[in-house]
């Protein structure tokens, strides 16, 4: 028998599903919003609802997006011909706000990982071959995790897209800036090598 | 609480609440441990890539009584498998290796002979070549686990099936002569066996620089991957992973 009303328990139980949330966090939030006016817990209603019913994925490059293509796939200011490419789309956010970075995207939305059963055809791989083999595309800049997981995916679609015949290129991987070389572990320093370049 | 450091192969890790890490190490001092590794996934400084799977380390850990998880201090990287390149091909391979350990190695019980293996194979598994490598594992670390039917004679008359035809299926536990096969067997070629025999006499490298096509062996892989899933009564998922990747 719980020890709350069948409402309560119900959006305690919605709530601890959520990453991070425990019981005890679970029943903050829960009685938080019980005693919320009504116009705050409609809103919050109100927004989860329509995350779910208006958020889609861009047909072009798989960002998530209320408008199809998303607002990068029709900037007229963003080089539409350099494409990079990231596990994620929270990633964009972390390449975006470099402000530096002034080309489009595509999200493969996770990447080669045979221990939980994915392999490249569980990702969103054929629209960014589509789209490079239309001749739209100067330039692929790989910017998978330097994880062996990473790593192999940008193994692979490096392969799938040089055949098709375009500029594939790396991110570089090695020293944080600001650190310290004499705590940097071997195979990061390795990476720093091979991904030296002139002065 | 005690101090423990040996050397270690990571297997897996897996998210545990906000910024830490689950780590399984199979280290050679105690086998398979299980330990966290605080702010790992938060903090790449500490641990940097020595955590992503089957990279050889030099693991420092506490171990505290009573307590199933021990606690991860600090991870030196020996060997990396980022160290060549990563293909498909080799991935899969590497994870396969690191689903059998997770699998079938028991915790805290030290086996030096699979951890010399586990590291003679990854030696071996430094290209995109995976399939000499991946059988020689997979037989051997069937036998080391026990696993392993006997591979000369047929379970069910006992006859030797040296100069004869040879079955198996993946509810028997061993092989079977064409006369005692049973229903949609599968058979495992003389020079398979002749293949399994001659991996259990030479070490890896000694089969190295020899072209290996997916072909061979690849009913040698399946008798041991089936004896495997018999055994631990669960699918492996990197074996279908390895069957159909194309490479
Ligand atoms: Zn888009
Ligand atoms: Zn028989």
């Amino acid at each position: 028998m719980s020890k709350f009303a069948e409402p309560m328990s119900r959006l305690i139980d919605e709530l601890k599903k959520l990453p991070g949330v425990g019981s005890k966090s679970a029943q903050r939030l829960a009685f938080y919003i019980l005693r919320a006016s009504d116009e705050d817990a409609e809103a919050l209603a109100a927004a989860v609802r329509d995350v779910k019913a208006s958020l889609r994925l861009c047909s072009v490059c798989n960002n998530i997006t209320d408008v199809d293509p998303c607002v990068y796939c029709t900037s007229a200011t963003r080089n539409q011909r350099l494409v990079c490419v990231v596990e994620e789309p929270t990633n964009i956010a972390a390449i975006d706000k470099t402000k530096h970075f002034n080309g489009v995207y595509h999200v493969l939305h996770g990447s080669i990982s045979p221990l939980h059963g994915v392999g490249p055809e569980q990702l969103r791989i054929a629209n960014l071959i589509t789209r490079v083999d239309a001749g739209n595309v100067d330039e692929v800049i790989i910017a998978t995790n330097p994880t062996v997981e990473g790593e192999a995916t940008a193994t692979y679609l490096s392969q799938q897209l040089k055949r098709v015949g375009v500029k594939v290129t790396r991110i570089a991987m090695g020293i944080p800036v600001g650190s310290d070389i004499e705590y940097t572990d071997e195979i990061t320093m390795l990476k720093a090598m091979e991904g030296r370049r002139e002065l | 609480m005690t101090l423990m450091e040996s050397e270690a192969i990571v297997l897996r890790t897996y998210p545990l609440r906000e910024a830490d890490l689950l780590v399984t190490l199979f280290t050679r001092a105690e086998g398979k441990v299980r330990g966290v590794a605080r702010s790992a996934k938060k903090s790449k400084r500490r641990f940097g890539g020595a955590l992503e799977p089957m990279t050889y380390v030099r693991a420092f850990y506490d171990v505290r009584e009573r307590q199933e998880l021990a606690r991860l201090d600090a991870c030196e990287v020996l060997e990396s498998p980022l160290a060549n390149e990563v293909s498909y091909a080799r991935a899969v391979a590497l994870a396969h290796l690191a689903e059998l350990l997770d699998e079938l190695l028991p915790d805290h019980e030290a086996n030096d002979a699979i951890f010399r293996l586990t590291l003679s194979v990854l030696h071996a598994l430094t290209g995109s070549d995976v399939w000499m490598p991946v059988t020689y594992f997979d037989l051997w670390l069937t036998r080391l686990v026990g696993f392993l039917p006997e591979l000369t004679g047929c379970i069910v008359c006992g006859r030797s099936l040296n100069d004869s035809r040879a079955y198996f299926h993946a509810l028997a536990d061993g092989l079977m002569c064409p006369e005692d096969k049973r229903l949609a067997s599968s058979e495992i070629s003389s020079e398979s066996r002749a293949l399994a025999a001659l991996m259990f006499r030479a070490p890896v490298d000694s089969f190295a620089g020899e072209p290996w096509p997916k072909a061979q062996g690849a009913d040698l892989r399946k008798f041991v991957i089936q004896a495997l899933q018999r055994n631990i009564e669960k699918k492996l998922v990197t074996a279908g992973m390895l069957e159909k990747g194309g490479f």
